[in-house]
């Protein structure tokens, strides 16, 4: 037994384990230090998996019909690794979390360490049967753990709905195109799939791959099938939101690469090209509703859907680059593009967490509401600090290295694809770098606003610094972060590894293999760090007065200013809501109240913005419409009477006995 | 790391410490006597500098650690890009962070920490101004990277050595259309970026008109000193990018005395001229309302992404 | 000889059948039901002996245990608890249309079954057609009946109906387990109904199904 099959059997044993202790009520401590345990299995297994190491299990009896197979390649390794390095956050974030009733309920206990073997299995399945089963036990366990709050209002369960139709109907999709594609082949195994891929023909492999499109980007976050993230995320308790956010949309995406690359194997140029379109669409219109979004954790669920867009980006560009005979740019793409996600995965955890920290010391999500928690939450500012600067693709963070692999990638594509490529690249590129504009603008607003300068409400009264599982937490989360950052070339053999080509090689450098390139992110931080104490120690040295004086802030005079006078979330994002109007078309509410003596006298102005969901206002709703209308209709033949229900079973069945007779 | 690297790593940013106050200086001068006044002279900003070294160091009641070390951290940034940049040398000193994306990004930086001191300070002025200046650069974002795309697509890299290197071998690419198209992008975009007429008016008392001033209002003595300086060290670094980029003749190919002499000359006057055009067409051009500028930025990219699709189609 | 008693008591199943439809007081009904399981345990019973097999007799016996002992008296507790209205109210279908549609459903029940004869012809699967009318005479009683009560007996009716063409059509006999199985299933239903019908009438104060009309909106 190798270390990849042991790794993955105590993943799944430790996890059943901790969800059985869960049924016997075992305190939240003990269920997170078993999910935590369940991920550090789970990442030893996708270690072994990435440098080499294989598994494979079946077990033809277990579910019927298909039976279970599981086995562990490289790229289903990195995802594995992903999903069990955020579930150790998560976990040991959880112990000191779970402090309230609704989230000690049993049944939410329970789904916790189901949702992450789930999780763990999905990339290791090896035939259809297994997938989707981890799939749905995956959608399943969630859904409990999204509504695990329902207590606290109706958006709650409002959002549990959105989700439980959206997640299934993305089933349905990927069950149906994976049934086409069973259906053309020998068997349900993954082995006998990527045999038949090859000889499927064009109409049934692109109905195959727009079915499993369809699914696997609903799920990863991406337009136009995105609206249940920005309501689910928000929602859940921050440590699932952490685990969905970081671990299960990647899972969209290793569906994808595992059904459009590897098993059929490339396919058109279209079909990238659809892919590359929808992530640029997806990551500009989800940076687009972060920036104008004040609520902390939508915020960060809408820059989910960014993130996976990105991600997307650098799929599709992967697949056109492959299906025109560029193999290395291939390599470089797909590489950026995992990179990615595990970047994502380390700064979305450390975000989530953080902001779950502000939740539970606040209790409110509300950036407007917020602000001042500096001085009261020192780690959990710096932990947020740390994510924003690497969510926001600048040096040195966590995004800028996949961020430069991307743009690298899409910049020598030029010459290679065609005309194809010459109109995709430019506005790929464009699209990339709009996101990262509008990313560091949102980012500076949610710290900025979030936690710096002097509270804006009541809400932040009464905080207090995490307790001490909660920080450990985001501590691991910020671990990972800097890694990437600092020191790429630990994973970047993984990543190329999963990709299928070493396209990056080199320690303090990384050298493009292949194209003209290279960065050191690690030079380029000490050096940062090296003019920094440079600057300053000139500046100690140059300057007379040593002493710093604490002085008042400057008020025009009028006498000390109150918090109604900070910009808030809402006034910030403001010149970009105008930048942007006829793509946002927000719904604007100004209400002036006069004083009782003039009407030229203002009292009071309140300015009231809700930003709504375009594509759900243009897609969703005719549909939604169309549905209701066909339940109204279908309501005639419900009239209330039971004798009338009773009877149509009657007449059905004796329709059908007559018929029977009759045609004998 | 060569020698030459080497010794453009060292020479650089004294240069540029030295030099951009002295520019400031002259881009003001330019512009006092075509308005018809005397003008302070050029040596004006270094003075200002050294007054405000010798003032109270202040720090708001109710700001933090980020208001304290943000001028550092532009600062920083800003030096290390004159480091990292070939401006007197033609090679970099620290060559694989002498890439075009990564310089932008440092930049970029910079003013990210700007605006978070300025949210810092809790004051409608900071907020106003850090809100404005993070979405231009939201809107300069696309242009830059696009005009960057066009610009590496014929020497097949990003690095900056090679870009400059790849020029100074083949002086006719300078006059294609790729790289005029290029060039007036970037002219847009690095009048954005450094706060000038028409986008931001860099010399302005009106709250109302200001980015740049507004989040600084709260500093003084040198902390004060540093943001200025680092504001006029960005100016000269944008105009020697631009410089280089498109015109690096002069530069210093070897690490002989009396190249280096030549390549600061070179540089000194192909910053001072680009400075005193850009103050001369300051003079005549009004500073456009705020929401227009995304309509200026736009016309930015459009241009750059002529240019790529130029240097595609016309290679 | 046993022919014979297997018509008798398919006979006994087919009348019983068609007395629950024309009679209206529910104690009646309830008796005239427990008549009908009794019948039925002789069907099977009759079936044992000539099979000779134990496991039929075990068979046998608990359907009559079940089906005319505890379900009758279940029923019975559940009248009891009813109060004044000791009779079913108008039926959806008067009686004589639900007589004459009873004699519809009979020859459409000979009309379906005649394949299913003609595939095994042997004393068992002639009667097979007695099966399936009681079947469509239990449905129809469940469908045209107001009573909550009444609704029950057509189930069980049905249940009756099909037990018995289990145990005609089979050779080897249904088995126990699919008999015990069933048979949960119906006490099941019967114990659900029974608080159904409890709280109905705490809710409405009779078991008149059309009162539940008003739940609609």
């Amino acid at each position: 037994m190798n270390l990849a099959a042991t790794g993955m059997a105590a993943a799944v044993a430790i996890g059943l384990v901790t969800a059985l202790l869960a049924v016997v009520r075992a305190r939240p401590a003990v269920v997170g230090a078993g999910t935590a345990l369940t991920g550090a299995a789970a990442m030893a297994a996708g270690a072994a998996a990435l440098s080499g190491g294989s598994f494979s299990l079946v077990l033809p009896g277990v579910l019927p019909l298909s039976g279970v197979a599981l086995a562990l390649d490289p790229l289903g390794g990195l995802f594995v690794a992903v999903t069990g390095g955020v579930a150790v956050a998560a976990g040991i974030y959880s112990m000191s979390y779970v402090d309230n009733p609704d989230l000690r309920a049993r049944g939410v206990q329970v789904a916790l360490p189901v949702f992450v073997v789930a999780m763990v299995l999905v990339p290791a399945a090896a035939n259809v049967g297994t997938l989707l089963v981890c799939w749905e036990l995956m959608a399943l366990a969630s859904l409990v753990l999204v509504v695990a709050e329902h207590r606290r209002g109706p958006e709650v369960a409002s959002a549990g709905r959105w989700y439980a139709v959206m997640t299934h109907a993305g089933f349905v999709s990927v069950l149906i195109g994976l049934m086409v594609f069973a259906a053309h082949a020998q068997g349900d195994s993954f082995a006998a799939l990527r045999a038949a891929g090859r000889q499927l023909s064009p109409v049934v492999a692109g109905v195959v791959f727009v079915m499993t499109l369809a699914g696997f980007a609903s799920k990863a976050g991406i337009v136009p099938l995105h609206a249940w993230l920005p309501r689910a995320h928000p929602e859940a308790p921050s440590h699932v939101s952490a685990l969905m956010s970081a671990a299960m949309v990647n899972l969209g995406v290793y569906g994808l690469v595992r059904i459009g690359v590897d098993l059929l194997g490339g396919g058109a140029a279209w079909w990238w090209l659809l892919v590359l379109g929808l992530g640029a669409v997806s990551a500009v219109y989800g940076i687009l509703q972060a920036a104008l979004s004040s609520d902390l954790k939508r915020l960060l669920g809408q820059s989910t859907t960014e993130n996976m867009g990105l991600v997307l980006v650098g799929v599709g560009a992967a697949g056109l680059f492959a299906s025109s005979g560029d193999h290395a740019l291939a390599a470089l793409s797909l590489t950026a593009a995992l990179l990615h996600v595990v970047g994502h995965a380390a700064f979305k955890t450390l975000l989530f967490l953080a902001a779950g920290s502000v939740l539970h010391a606040t209790g409110s999500r509300d950036l407007d509401l917020l602000g001042g928690l500096r001085p009261v939450m020192p780690v959990t500012t710096a932990a947020f600090g740390l994510g924003a600067l690497a969510a926001s693709a600048l040096p040195p963070g966590t995004a800028f290295v996949s961020e430069w692999l991307l743009l690298q990638a899409l910049i020598h594509g030029l010459p290679a694809g065609g005309v194809g490529a010459a109109i995709a690249m430019p506005v790929a590129v464009a699209a990339v770098a709009l996101t990262a504009g509008l990313a560091v603008a949102t980012f500076v607003k949610a710290f900025g606003v979030g936690f710096l300068a002097r509270p804006r409400s009541e809400a932040v009264a009464g905080a207090h610094e995490s307790p001490f599982t909660m920080l450990a937490g985001m501590g691991v989360a910020a671990l990972a972060c800097a890694v990437v950052a600092l020191w790429p070339a630990a994973i970047l053999p993984a990543v190329g590894a999963a990709a299928g080509g070493s396209a990056v090689s080199g320690a303090v450098t990384l050298r493009l293999n292949q194209v003209t390139g290279a960065l050191s992110p690690l030079l380029l931080t000490l050096g940062l760090v090296v003019a920094a104490v440079v600057v300053a120690g000139v500046v100690r040295a140059v300057a007379v007065r040593r002493v710093r004086r604490e002085a008042r802030l400057w008020d025009c005079g009028g006498g000390p200013m109150s918090a109604r006078m900070e910009y808030t979330a809402t006034s910030f994002a403001e010149p970009l809501q105008r930048v942007f109007d006829d793509v946002v078309q927000p719904e604007l509410d100004v209400d002036v109240s006069h004083h009782q003596e003039s009407r030229y006298l203002v009292q009071a102005v309140e300015y009231r913005r809700k930003v709504p969901d375009r594509v759900e206002r243009r897609l969703y709703q005719p549909v939604l419409n169309l549905v209701t209308a066909w339940g109204r209709a279908g309501r005639g033949l419900a009239p209330g009477s039971v004798h009338r229900y009773l009877g149509y079973g009657f007449y059905a069945v004796c329709g059908v006995l007559i018929l029977l007779a009759v045609t004998r | 790391m060569s020698a030459l690297g080497l010794v453009g790593g060292v020479v650089q940013p004294v240069l540029i410490v030295t030099g951009s106050p002295l520019l400031v200086g002259l881009m003001r001068q330019v512009r006092a006597r075509l308005e018809g006044r005397a003008g302070a002279g050029v040596g004006q900003p270094w003075r200002d500098l050294r007054k405000l070294m010798r003032k109270e160091r202040i720090t708001p009641r109710g700001t933090s650690e980020v208001f304290r070390f943000a001028p550092l951290v532009l600062v920083a940034t800003t030096l290390v890009v004159a480091v990292v940049v070939p401006f007197v040398a033609a090679e970099s000193a620290v060559d694989p962070a002498a890439d075009l994306f990564a310089v932008v990004a440092l930049l970029a930086l910079g003013a990210v920490a700007l605006a978070l001191a300025g949210l810092d300070t809790g004051t409608a002025f900071g907020g106003m101004g850090a809100s404005r200046e993070m979405t231009i650069l939201a809107l300069v974002e696309p242009t830059l990277l696009v005009a960057i795309f066009a610009l590496s697509v014929r020497v097949g890299s990003t690095n900056l050595g090679a870009i400059v290197s790849s020029t100074l071998h083949d002086p006719s690419r300078v006059i294609s259309p790729v790289s005029l198209l290029a060039a007036v992008a970037l002219v847009v975009v690095i009048v954005a970026e450094t706060g000038r007429i028409p986008v931001d008016n860099p010399s302005t008392h009106l709250e109302l008109t200001m980015v740049h001033e507004a989040m600084v209002l709260e500093y003084a003595g040198p902390d004060l000193a540093l943001v200025e300086l680092a504001s006029a060290m960005r100016l000269s670094v944008f105009l020697g990018l631009l410089a280089n980029l498109f015109a690096p003749w002069g530069i210093a190919a070897e690490a002989t005395p009396l190249a280096l002499l030549i390549g600061v000359l070179a540089l000194v006057v192909k910053v001072g001229v680009l400075g005193g055009l850009l103050a001369a067409a300051e003079v005549f051009v009004a500073k456009l309302r705020l929401f227009r500028v995304p309509e200026l930025l736009a016309g930015s990219f459009l241009l750059a992404l002529l240019a790529v699709a130029a240097s595609f189609f016309l290679a | 000889m046993h022919v014979q008693l297997l018509d008798l008591a398919c006979g006994a199943l087919l009348l019983t059948a068609v007395l629950v439809l024309w009679r209206r007081e529910l104690a009646v009904i309830i008796r005239v039901f427990a008549l009908q399981g009794a019948a039925l345990a002789v069907l099977v019973g009759v079936l044992a002996a000539h099979e000779g097999s134990a496991e039929l007799w075990a068979v046998a016996a608990g359907v009559l245990v079940l089906r005319a002992g505890v379900l009758p008296h279940l029923l019975r507790r559940a009248l009891a608890g009813a109060g004044e209205s000791r009779r079913e109210t108008r039926p959806l279908v008067n009686v004589s249309a639900s007589l004459l549609a009873a004699a519809a459903l009979t020859l459409l029940a000979y009309a379906v079954s005649r394949p299913l004869v003609e595939l095994a012809p042997s004393a068992a699967t002639q009667a097979v057609p007695v099966g399936v009318t009681v079947v469509l005479i239990g449905f129809f009683v469940l469908v045209t009946r107001r009573r909550a009560l009444s609704q029950l007996v057509g189930f069980l009716l049905m249940d009756n109906g099909i037990t018995a063409v289990g145990f005609l059509t089979t050779t080897t006999g249904a088995g126990l387990v699919v008999e015990l199985g069933v048979s949960l299933d119906v006490l099941l239903a019967v114990l659900v109904m029974q608080v159904l019908t409890t709280r109905m009438r705490e809710t409405f104060g009779d078991t008149d199904l059309d009162e539940l009309r008003e739940l609609r909106d």
